[in-house]
């Protein structure tokens, strides 16, 4: 089935481009983490008619796209689970806000196409922001870091096992699923009256998995509390970056790049 | 080392999985436990490592008997490695999972980081030691179940089916690194071939109980022996037609 | 029903992460206290079952259409309110991070929206008072399709107030509802009867694990947990309840832009353009009540074009950078 295999491929492309040594890669997960989180808050403070300013922050994940050498690839795949409902919510604005901007020749430019536009460069740069983390910092760093931004323990711990028992579950669903197909000519999917069963089924085999699981931490001393080493600590090169970017981000906040060569070049 | 005498148990529906069982193993054997499926194997190490109690019987390591109050010395002396791997390697990071019973030990960042490096070179997978678990072949994750537990100076481990779902390469692997360990072993398995070249003594067990134990030239070579206990002469041993 | 990041002002994204952070901080107080060591490596593997299961594609009788399934209510049902929250929030954020559903700053609004009504309000609310007298197939099932439809109603109202009090979108409210609403009705249903059918299939094989987390007898002391979920919803209530306030008192950022752009702007427009842009506005009178009196003084006509054109030329630049520099680190890797 398309769904699975699909989501196993990308997990596991994800993982391998996290592999990579760039120095994107090297820079302190708690630096990328802090940076993703401001460069978004940035992009989505824009107003729906102010487009000129948004695009001064291309410069941002282009530029760490290709340092970090991320093909464009999987972010074409992402943005198409992304923007249909940003679409939608923009298409709508295109409908309901037919005032005229102005005019290129006698083609009337609406607000809306403006605010449609605006919608649909935030959803690709906040995309592609979260993309560039992802790709660029495994999975277990960022989840450490979430520790030291003081987030309660327990959903760190499952964060970090739902994370790794995806991987084995989907495994499972798949060859389930391979079987219920061979025995179902013609089914498109499985079968909306069995999916009680099926799902029941994939539910009591993983319960029986976390005794195991569970078994297996006891027997190693577990009582109820994972210990985790301390991270790195951030070094110097990592401060300068944060500051330096950060400090980037603001000014571009208020800096219209894009009006201003608007108006030099007419 | 180990000492069991008169143990039974039963399952919570009253189904009746071990039946006294009197069973003493020596500090440095290498024992087989072989017996075909349903022979009660599993339970057999549930009830060592103190996850399911005993109805009657009692269990002894070094005079350290399992029950309830002592079940945090006995897993400190007692390891086991799985039959899923996938059960046990739980931790996102292969490092993490070794670490995961030093930490609970509570020892100091540097010396978790010391049993973790020793272990992981001893079985020669210090490469694999940032890696994701699920993102390793069947065999790597075997070596790494077997180095959580290795990581923790057990007295005695318990391996359940070794070399089951394993490549020729990684079987071979996984039985030269059983014949290195030097500590007490109970090998629970189906592999006799590899029972043949790891262990000096079998226990063949049948129903709940204990059909035959001897050393493993004995019991392996007896064709009828093991027929009856719907088991078969190792390949190793079976003559070609 | 994932909300993405562009679809949410800061401030909304903010207050619902703070929302979401401290139910995520209370589910783990709760938890602490109750919570059998047992249960954490279960929520683990809960939480990648919910995962792969919303991978599977059902088909809906008669329909020729496919579902999938949702998992709130599913996870409160095994596992009890506080961890099912703790667990989808979990799911939600891989799948934020691998997956682009939902976004890391709307991550609080996509928690709030799929969690927090389903495992913390419908489940204590609806799902465990209808099979408290004892759990037979009817009151399973109707426990089940209830309340993952009223879960989904709210979470997908919510959507509609978290988008409009962010000020991205044009469509009137009542368009909006009007869209949201009937949908998730019918993905409610069609949710709710699979996840009444799993259920049941878990209950006749292995009825403990249902009823432990139905009685859930360590919750006994009803009272406070009811002050907290009024609390909650108090607070939910207060919270939705401002942003529309906010979103209806600042309509449109187009007044801001407009005044933005016109104090720094310079005359441009000519005579034919602004005739064509009234008889356009005659006849689009979509909003009857708006003139075009701040373009007539300061005219954002000829700076938005202008506007238009350097934003254009700035992606081009932002795009040559990238190219540059993938030019020269090629470059340099093949003398290397």
């Amino acid at each position: 089935m398309t769904g699975i295999s699909e989501s196993m491929s990308t997990i596991n492309s994800l993982e391998e481009l996290a592999d990579k040594k760039t120095i994107i890669h090297q820079i302190h997960p708690r630096v990328k983490l802090i940076l993703t989180l401001l460069y978004i808050v940035l992009v989505i403070s824009y107003k729906p008619y102010d487009i000129t300013g948004l695009t001064f922050y291309a410069f941002y994940p282009i530029i760490l796209m290709v340092l970090g050498e991320i093909p464009f690839m999987p972010l074409f795949k992402r943005l198409l689970i992304a923007l249909p409902f940003s679409f939608f919510a923009g298409l709508s604005n295109i409908f309901f806000d037919r005032q005229a901007a102005f005019f290129i020749g006698s083609l009337p430019i609406t607000f809306g196409l403006i605010s449609f536009f605006s919608i649909m460069l935030k959803t690709i740069f906040t995309v592609m922001a979260v993309l560039i983390l992802i790709a660029t910092t495994s999975m277990p760093k960022i989840a450490y870091q979430l520790l030291s931004f003081k987030l309660p323990q327990m959903i760190v711990e499952q964060i970090m096992l739902t994370y790794r028992y995806i991987s084995v579950l989907l495994q499972e669903v798949s060859s389930m699923y391979t079987a219920y197909i061979l025995r179902s000519p013609g089914a498109k999917g499985i079968k909306m009256q069995d999916m009680g069963v099926f799902v029941g089924q994939l539910l009591l085999r993983s319960f029986d998995r976390a005794e195991n699981i569970y078994m297996a931490m006891k027997c190693r001393g577990y009582d109820g509390k994972f210990l985790y080493a301390k991270p790195q600590p951030m070094i110097k090169s990592d401060w300068m970056i944060l500051l330096m970017t950060a400090g980037l981000l603001f000014l571009m906040r208020f800096f219209d790049l894009g009006l201003f060569i608007g108006n030099f070049v007419r | 080392m180990l000492e069991i005498s008169d143990l039974s148990y039963s399952y919570p529906d009253g189904h009746q999985a071990i039946e006294k069982i009197s069973l003493n193993l020596g500090a440095g054997e290498s024992v087989a436990l072989v017996g075909a499926n349903g022979a009660g194997k599993s339970s057999f190490f549930k009830l060592i490592i103190g996850i399911a109690a005993a109805s009657s019987g009692l269990i002894k390591i070094d005079e350290l008997s399992v029950e309830k109050k002592t079940l945090k010395e006995v897993r400190q002396r007692v390891g086991m490695v799985f039959q899923n791997p996938d059960d046990q390697l739980f931790m996102t990071k292969v490092y993490d999972d070794v670490a995961f019973g030093p930490r609970n030990q509570l020892l100091s960042d540097s010396e978790v980081d010391e049993k973790v490096m020793a272990a992981l070179e001893q079985l020669d997978i210090l490469h694999l030691k940032d890696r994701m678990p699920h993102r390793l072949s069947g065999g790597e994750k075997r070596m790494i179940a077997i180095a959580t537990v290795l990581c923790m100076d057990p007295e005695l481990i318990l391996f359940d089916e070794p070399s089951s779902f394993l490549d020729p390469k990684a079987r071979r692997k996984v039985i030269q690194t059983l014949k290195k360990l030097t500590m007490t072993k109970l090998i629970a398995t189906h592999d006799l071939d590899m029972a043949l070249e790891v262990c000096d003594r079998v226990v063949i067990l049948n129903k709940g109980k204990i059909f035959a134990d001897g050393p493993v030239k004995e019991i392996l070579y007896d064709e009828k022996l093991l027929l009856e206990a719907n088991l078969e002469l190792p390949l190793g041993l079976q003559k070609i037609n | 029903m994932h909300m993405a990041d562009a679809l949410v002002s800061p401030a909304v994204g903010g207050i619902m992460l703070a929302a979401s952070a401290g139910a995520i901080a209370y589910s783990t107080y709760k938890c602490k206290d109750d919570l059998d060591e047992k249960k954490i490596p279960l929520m683990g593997v809960m939480g990648a079952v919910i995962f792969a299961g919303q991978m599977i594609n059902f088909t809906i009788p008669g329909t020729g259409s496919s579902g999938h399934i949702g998992g709130g209510i599913l996870l409160a049902a095994l596992l009890g309110p506080y961890p099912a929250f703790l667990t989808l929030s979990a799911v939600l954020l891989i799948q934020a991070l691998f997956f682009a559903d939902g976004g890391l700053l709307a991550l609080g609004a996509n928690i709030w929206n799929m969690g927090f009504y389903a495992c913390l309000l419908i489940y204590p609310l609806v799902f465990r008072p209808l099979v408290k007298k004892g759990i037979t197939k009817g009151r399973l099932t109707l426990a089940a399709v209830l309340s993952v439809v009223l879960a989904l109603q709210l979470g997908a109202f919510s959507v509609v107030v978290e988008t409009l009090a962010s000020g991205v979108t044009e469509l009137p409210f009542t368009a909006f509802v009007a869209l949201m609403q009937p949908i998730h009705l019918a993905i409610g249903l069609v949710e709710g009867l699979v996840t009444a059918g799993i259920l049941l299939f878990v209950y006749n094989m292995r009825p403990e694990l249902i009823e432990a987390s139905a009685h859930n007898q360590k919750l006994k002391s009803d009272l406070p947990l009811k002050k907290v979920m009024a609390s909650l919803l108090i607070f939910a209530v207060v919270v939705g309840g401002g942003l529309s306030l906010f979103a209806s008192s600042n309509p449109d950022g187009l007044e801001w832009a407009m005044e933005n752009v016109a104090g720094t702007a310079e005359l441009e427009s000519t005579g034919d353009v602004y005739d064509t842009a009234e008889s356009v506005q005659s006849s689009t009178a979509f909003m009857p009540d708006y003139s075009l009196k701040s373009s007539e003084d300061g005219s954002a006509v000829g700076t938005s074009l202008s506007g238009v054109i350097g934003g254009g030329i700035t992606l081009l630049l932002a795009a040559g950078t990238g190219a540059l520099i993938y030019f020269v680190k090629k470059r340099k890797e093949k003398t290397a």
